[in-house]
């Protein structure tokens, strides 16, 4: 250990969406809080400056804000008898890096999930039995409740600024929003954003098939917006470089327009960027965390930074592998079902079908990051499980947001990838081409977890934390349910030719085309220290003055992209321990 | 002949005994214009807040250096004047400083040594603030200031204008009253005549200078007080009349401004970001009020000003399809259109949008906004070279920035782009040159070169 | 303004400066735009040897040819990939490029040469040209066009032998040449505009609230590039 600094009431690991939260409810407090970022500072501008952050190589295929595999990465396998072997490129999953985070370079979609999700293991038993669970299926309750979460779900929209329009607010429902939604206590703060073509022809030809097409929830703000912290957005340009770039006219909710200029302001707070922390340090009988230890980059040492409060607000894979590297949490073993740490990773099934349409021309460069029509007329609490096979559901979706040329102009299947023929094809076929995907959850198994691997290392010496994941029946065939519900409504609309992608019996999980960067569990959280890492409060069973936040804590994944249900849960933890653990520290379960 | 001599030699006398009195006859300073006990004790903060209304540091804490150690330059039309070191340091500091000789500074511009003070002092608006004020000050930064060691650089104005006892002629014409300020008997409005034409020294900016570059007016009772100035080449706006910048401000977009440098219309820039930034963030809700009220005393309802609230249609809901002129051009977007509209969709319209309207506290507006039309459109060309920023403050934390464009654009198009906005919308003012954007250039670059 | 008749020999893309000049003309410029740059013929390559430049002409032709509108050699696509080699990229600066190297996995678990883009090329494409001195007599750019053609379709279609590290060369080119195409000018390729020009793509303004609502309405104007240039 070269050095030790001076101890603060609470160090927070990483300064993304949950690091900004927790440092601003934190020091508001009055508690010294300190921030530990691996990566750079980054402002609006200059780093996301007009017109330099339409860069599409730089940021769009360069990955220019992402985490850079050669730093960190992990090696990711499919079976147990597979060796695994490193995410050399960045690919299926893109985390962040920097202050702000992933928060910096997300499209912004932000979803509650549904009552049922949080329950999801007594849901299936109470309602269709037991025995529709797969042997290898690990599914949990999570330890709370919607109702528990609604008021908190409802500050982070409210701190987002987010737009769209809602669905059932203490149980009416109304016309134009999600009559499907789980209630709120009151409307968006902002309206819905302004839709594109191909979504009203979507959201037409849905209606007209008897189903509820709404506008997705948007964190792309559709007006000005002041926050309670008094940060500002202004509204959405639709500029079509929304994922992966950072924001150029503060309309995307990030931790830079909705929370850090207003933290940094605190003199309580401070945060040192380019400190990457390699592991938390435990009391001789690891019964509390006594700080983390980092790599200052600057001065090429190692710095112990001592700490009352340990907060791992890193991404979630990251949380999973300080855990690991520290021993928070008896590791899990597939073998055996023993262990906590690492089990339960998830993912997210997606699938969609591409339609063509010679006489409609769509602008696909005009987009918003979470513009779109959605349904859930085939969400998670809307399936008969045991009457279709599978447990599981998705929202589908069409809104284009972007028409970036080098990730991929749509062409219709068997039109040639060079040559004077693709060409031609791609004049004839861009901005004629638009999208209805699907959007679902991924349940957890058995076999699909995190843990060390035994070969890789990273640039310090520890071991890369090693994936094992894949698909698996029960979610192929609910993603091929949402393939014959989208189809129909796809051929309802008379388009030239369409083409359909979803993953088919025995698919195979690809590292290299992009997924989404919706990784969770592996820090799960729960009401029984022998099945999950942390409590419902986030707090660690084995270490009460420890949290891991973020999607790390999800048992299985929900149906809906992750950010909504990180924010609620960050906030319910800090009036956790704001209300009950600051007063009394201990552990609150 | 004679009577010619005589006459000559008269006037030559007369100019003798004229600058004998100007050199010889002791100053007089000004008394306190209160009758304070002599162990009267500031109330506490009263000092840390006085500093701010008088925003002490904007002039006598350096760029990025120690508070109040002087030696921040201020550039005059006369030369370039440094800040002076007002911590208690006994040397190099105002340390040794009597209160009275602490007041002469601040009301008369009489150094301890009974050298005059370059008027880049605001002695001419600061003689009018309170006894219980200048007590506060003198406390604060006797005791509450960190002394610090630093003589920094020795102002040195070319000839003549570095002889300062003929600052003493410029006195007798240029300043007015001490103490005086406009009144009408409201609360609120004397409290903000108070804070504008005392402490705040607003005038100094927003008021004409007149032939010996005093201002043309020293408080509302003055027909020239805050009719708009120049400050570095850019327009300090008029702030009452028909040119005012604020004659279409809510009362509630006039306190959001002073408080966060934004509001529904602009977003501050140039000298008057540091103002909000180090001074008007500070004011207590009472006192923002009070100012509001005074400023808007000026104005003239009748004439159409003080415009009360609004509540203005979501940006996307306000881009009327149908609307015809400049908004029409750029919605078009027609391949052979002009240069200066090209030029704006490429490089302003993400922002501040087909109708010049921008959106409410985040993106000023450009059709109707002082900066852009302002008779000097030095503001204008430096906003667009340099891009611009409003500071981070209590109320509205976020420092929102704009990026810069000068580097992307030739002089000829800053030109093509200044003159478009200059007339587009309801804008009408004189278009500008190529060689004003060069000119504005090379002042930026000498200046840089010179640091 | 009649336009050149191309033809996709190699004499057709060795013309590029006469086709940048018609590609200026047609963009029609508001303002002079920066000066051309030197023909390919006369491009110092960065990294590339002149016999690699060679290939990588004629490649680039192939996958993006020439004809009625601008292709990869009159967008300098060559030159971008050059530049792209001799960078960061090049040397997968931000890839994990730790051992043990898996060459010949499962290509579902991606990327696992232990070779980096320059190295790819380099080694890729001295063996297609070793390969074609087998198979037709003589280097990939000496070729007649339908060879060439040939040989890029077998090498797409994996039938050309590679080792397994090297076996990302073909998607790993095309990706580059596709880049090249689109990518903004301020990279070497995408020159003048072209390749946003082809598709009615409209670069980097980024700017569009006024647009939303215009539902089935062609979007008229330009490109502009990050420089500030205008098409």
């Amino acid at each position: 250990m070269a050095r030790t600094e001076p101890k603060k009431d609470v160090v927070i690991v990483g300064l993304g969406w949950t690091g900004s939260i927790m440092g601003i409810e934190m020091a508001k407090q009055g508690l010294e809080v300190l921030a530990l970022e691996r990566g750079a500072d980054r402002y609006t501008v200059p780093d996301f400056r007009y017109p330099d952050v339409i860069d599409e190589l730089k940021y769009g295929v360069r990955f220019g804000f992402m985490q850079k595999p050669r730093n960190s990465t992990v090696t990711i396998r499919r079976t147990l008898q597979e060796t695994a072997l490193p995410y050399r490129q960045l690919g299926s999953f893109l985390p962040g890096d920097g202050v702000g985070g992933a928060g910096i370079h997300w499209n912004g979609h932000n979803w509650r999930a549904m009552e049922n999700e949080f329950i999801l293991r007594s849901y299936v038993e109470d309602n269709f039995g037991a025995d529709i669970i797969p042997e290898d299926m690990t599914i949990q309750d999570w330890g709370v409740t919607y109702a528990e979460l609604e008021p908190h779900f409802d500050r982070f929209e409210y701190m987002l600024g987010l737009s769209g329009q809602a669905g059932n607010v203490n149980g009416q429902i109304i016309e134009g929003g999600n009559p499907f939604e789980a209630p709120r206590s009151r409307d968006f703060p902002l309206p819905p954003l302004k839709q594109t073509y191909d979504a009203t022809l979507f959201a037409d030809a849905a209606r007209a098939m008897g189903y509820h097409p709404f506008p997705r929830p948007a964190a792309n703000a559709s007006g000005v917006w002041t926050n309670e912290y008094g940060m500002q957005l202004g509204p959405c340009n639709y500029c079509g470089f929304c994922e992966r770039y950072g924001c150029l006219n503060y309309s995307k909710a990030s931790p830079q327009t909705c929370i850090l200029d207003a933290l940094r302001r605190m003199p309580n707070f401070s945060y040192r960027t380019n400190s990457e922390v390699l592991r938390v340090d435990l009391a001789e009988d690891r019964q509390t965390a006594t700080g983390v230890t980092y790599w200052d980059e600057e001065a090429q040492e190692e710095v112990f930074q001592p700490a009352d409060i340990v907060m791992l607000c890193a991404y979630s894979l990251h949380n999973v592998h300080l855990m690991l590297l520290s021993g928070i949490g008896e590791p899990y073993n597939p073998a055996t079902g023993e262990g906590v740490t690492g089990k339960n990773y998830a993912y997210q099934m997606n699938g969609g079908t591409t339609l063509f349409f010679k006489d409609k021309l769509f602008n696909p460069f005009i987009g918003a990051g979470a513009n779109g029509m959605s349904m859930d007329d085939f969400a998670i609490n809307q399936i008969d499980f045991a009457a279709e096979g599978f447990i599981g559901g998705s929202y589908i979706t069409a809104g284009v947001t972007n028409g970036q040329p080098i990730r991929g102009i749509g062409l219709p299947s068997g039109t040639a990838s060079w040559g004077e023929e693709w060409k031609t094809a791609i004049t004839e076929w861009y901005g004629h081409s638009m999208s209805i995907g699907s959007h679902g959850s991924n349940m957890a198994y058995r076999d699909c977890y995190l843990d060390l691997d035994p070969t890789y290392t990273d640039r310090h010496g520890r071991p890369l934390m090693r994936m094992t994941f894949n698909w698996k029946p029960n979610d192929i065939r609910m993603t091929q349910f949402m393939r014959s519900k989208i189809e129909p409504i796809a051929e309802s609309m008379n388009p030239d030719t369409w083409q359909s992608s979803y993953k088919g019996e025995g698919a195979q999980y690809d590292v290299r085309p992009y997924q989404t960067t919706h990784n969770v569990g592996g820090a799960i959280m729960g009401d029984d220290p022998n099945t999950s890492v942390v409590n419902r409060y986030l707090q660690a069973w084995g270490q009460h003055n420890l949290f891991s936040l973020g999607a790390a804590a999800f048992p299985q994944n929900i149906q809906y992209n992750p950010t909504g249900v990180v924010g609620a849960l960050a906030y319910w933890a800090a009036d956790a321990i704001t209300r009950d653990y600051l007063p009394n520290p201990r552990p609150l379960v | 002949m004679i009577t010619f001599l005589r006459i000559l030699t008269g006037l030559v006398l007369l100019g003798l005994v004229v600058l004998a009195a100007i050199l010889f006859m002791p100053v007089r300073t000004t008394p306190a214009l209160a009758a304070l006990p002599e162990d009267y004790t500031p109330p506490e903060g009263s000092g840390e807040y006085a500093m701010r209304l008088a925003d002490c540091s904007a002039c006598h804490t350096a760029e990025g250096g120690v508070p109040f150690a002087g030696g921040r330059k201020i550039e005059s039309p006369l030369g370039t004047i440094y800040s002076t070191n007002i911590t208690p340091d006994e040397d190099t500091g105002i340390g040794s400083y009597s209160l009275d000789e602490f007041r002469a500074a601040l009301y008369d511009g009489i150094r301890q040594d009974g050298a005059h003070l370059y008027p880049a002092m605001p002695y001419a608006n600061y003689r009018k603030m309170s006894e219980a004020d200048v007590r506060a000050l003198y406390a604060f930064f006797m005791d509450e200031v960190e002394p610090v060691s630093n003589a920094g650089p020795e102002t040195a104005l070319p000839f003549p204008f570095n002889q300062r006892w003929g600052i003493r002629t410029w006195k007798w014409a240029a300043l007015s009253e001490p103490g005086e300020l406009s009144s009408t008997g409201d609360a609120a409005y004397d409290r903000g005549a108070y804070l504008v034409e005392a402490p705040g020294h607003c005038g100094a900016c927003h008021t004409p200078r007149n032939l010996v570059m005093g201002e043309a007016g020293y408080t509302a009772m003055d027909g020239d007080f805050l009719m708009g100035g120049e400050i570095d080449g850019w327009t300090a706006p008029p702030l009452r009349g028909p040119d005012s910048a604020i004659r279409n401000w809510s009362a509630e977009d006039l306190k959001l401004y002073l408080a966060s440098g934004r509001n529904n219309h602009a977003g501050v820039n140039g000298e008057m970001q540091l103002v909000v930034r180090d001074s008007l963030q500070y004011f207590t809700n009472e006192d923002l009020d009070a100012v509001v009220a005074y400023l808007r005393a000026l104005g003239d309802p009748a004439a159409g000003d003080n415009a009360p609230p609004v509540d203005p249609p979501r940006t996307a809901d306000r881009l009327d399809p149908s609307a015809g002129g400049t908004q029409a051009v750029l919605t078009a977007a027609e391949p052979g259109m002009a240069l200066g509209p090209r030029l704006y969709l490429d490089n302003c319209n993400a922002c501040h949008f087909v109708d010049g309207r921008g959106a409410d506290q985040v993106f000023p507006e450009l059709d109707g906004n002082p900066l852009v039309t302002a008779p000097s459109a030095t503001g204008l060309i430096d906003t667009i070279l340099n891009g611009a920023e409003v500071p981070s403050t209590t109320v509205r934390p976020y420092s929102l920035r704009m990026p810069d464009f000068g580097h992307r654009l030739s002089d000829e198009e800053v030109a093509e782009l200044a003159t478009f906005l200059r007339s587009a919308w309801s804008n009408s003012a004189d278009a500008v040159t190529t060689a004003d954007v060069t000119a504005r250039r090379e002042t930026a670059e000498e200046r840089a070169a010179a640091e | 303004m009649p336009l050149p008749d191309w033809k996709t020999t190699r004499r057709g893309f060795l013309g590029g400066g006469a086709g940048a000049a018609a590609l200026t003309a047609m963009a029609v410029p508001l303002h002079a735009q920066s000066p051309e740059p030197e023909p390919l013929e006369n491009y110092a390559p960065e990294y590339f040897t002149a016999e690699e430049w060679q290939f990588v002409m004629s490649a680039t032709a192939l996958l993006i040819p020439s004809g009625p509108t601008p292709g990869a050699i009159e967008a300098r696509v060559p030159v971008f990939i050059d530049l792209q080699l001799a960078s960061g990229f090049g040397s997968a600066d931000d890839w994990y490029m730790a051992g043990p190297h898996i060459a010949d996995a499962d290509p579902l678990l991606g990327w696992q040469s232990p070779l980096t883009p320059a190295e790819i090329y380099r080694e890729g494409i001295a063996a297609v040209n070793a390969w074609c001195e087998q198979t037709h007599e003589a280097p990939f750019a000496d070729l007649l066009p339908q060879t060439q053609q040939e040989v890029m379709t077998a090498l797409s279609e994996d039938e050309v032998p590679l080792p397994p590290e090297l076996r990302g060369l073909f998607d790993l080119l095309l990706q580059n040449t596709k880049e090249g195409f689109f990518a903004d000018p301020k990279y070497g390729g995408n020159h003048r505009m072209a390749g946003w020009t082809h598709i009615g793509f409209p670069g980097a303004r980024a700017s569009f609230l006024e647009w939303v609502d215009k539902h089935n309405v062609p979007y008229p104007l330009g490109p502009v590039a990050i420089s500030g240039e205008r098409g």
